[in-house]
């Protein structure tokens, strides 16, 4: 499961510092499977398969910048194939739970609605979004994690901000993006 | 300029939307938990599969497989030597009980006879001293 290393340089991996790798990442692999799967328990048991998976793997990998681009790949694949192992059907707006707005968040509502939103997107743009959004991710670094053509990328980014925008603009009325 | 202006907000809300969020208490703990359980049965492994690892060379295997074979075929040829010897002593022993009913039924049939001219012999006295009275 080695994969090419994204970066030019970076510090190499100490022996025996998985704890602190978890500990560094934590919020990433989970925060990334709790805005693609939007259940909290569903979300700590996949982090929690990926890092036991890179616990498997580490030796394989190179440096910290590798260890983040696999963790979000893995991630990623995790995430598409547990929705497809447990044959989930598409989320309807109104059953996403109310899970994953933090508290200090400028407008509840609208985050509520837009966490809605992201989770009724199909698999492959709503893991675009989030690793756009949440990660800051450049469309080139999305395709990398995904191994998919930087245009489709950029393609589904675009589709889906007109498709949330619009969804929100038709929800809330006058709160406009 | 006014699409541009909805864009980047348009992209900030979804930022602040999709914000990372803390894992739960305990997370790292549990991972490293199982991390744990993960490795030991990883060593458990790794050890059974190092006595196994003996197998991979492929000398050690093929004479693995010959040593059986031939164990298969001794042992094959050995329980059929048995087998035979048992079938030869019991066709002995049957031979020898034969030979000793034989020898019995003829000393039966030889003191018979001597019985039967013994009873003959008294017969034909009586006979004789009957009509030597008449």
């Amino acid at each position: 499961m080695a994969e090419p290393l994204p970066v030019e340089k970076a510090p190499e991996i100490a022996e025996g510092d998985f704890a602190e790798i978890v500990r560094r990442h934590q919020a990433m692999v989970y925060s990334i499977a709790l805005h693609f799967l939007a259940d909290r328990s569903a979300a700590e048991e996949l982090a929690q398969d990926v890092f036991l998976q890179l616990n498997a793997n580490l030796a394989s990998l190179k440096s910290d910048d590798h260890v983040k681009f696999w963790l979000r790949k893995v991630t990623g694949h995790r995430c598409i194939d547990h929705k497809r192992r447990r044959g989930l059907p598409q989320v309807a707006l109104d059953d996403v739970p109310e899970c994953a707005a933090p508290a200090n968040e400028g407008d509840p509502l609208l985050s509520r609605r837009l966490h809605q939103f992201v989770a009724s997107l199909p698999e492959k743009p709503r893991l675009i979004v989030i690793l756009r959004y949440q990660e800051d991710l450049a469309a080139e670094e999305i395709s990398n994690v995904l191994a998919m053509p930087v245009a489709t990328v950029k393609s589904h980014l675009q589709r889906s901000l007109a498709m949330l925008r619009e969804k929100m603009a038709r929800a809330l009325g006058e709160v406009t993006l | 300029m006014s699409v541009d202006n909805d864009t980047n907000r348009a992209e900030d809300t979804l930022k602040r939307a999709l914000r990372r969020q803390q894992a739960p208490d305990g997370f790292a703990d549990r991972v490293l938990a199982r991390a744990a359980r993960q490795n030991s049965a990883e060593s458990r492994r790794g050890h059974r599969d190092s006595w196994w690892g003996v197998f991979a060379q492929p000398v050690v295997r093929w004479a693995t497989v010959a040593a059986l074979a031939a164990a298969l075929v001794t042992g094959g040829l050995h329980y059929r030597q048995v087998q035979y010897d048992k079938a030869e002593r019991e066709r002995a022993q049957g031979e020898a009980a034969k030979q000793r009913l034989v020898l019995a039924l003829r000393i039966a049939s030889s003191k018979l006879q001597l019985a039967r001219s013994k009873v003959n012999g008294i017969n034909a006295e009586r006979t004789a001293n009957h009509e030597e009275k008449e």
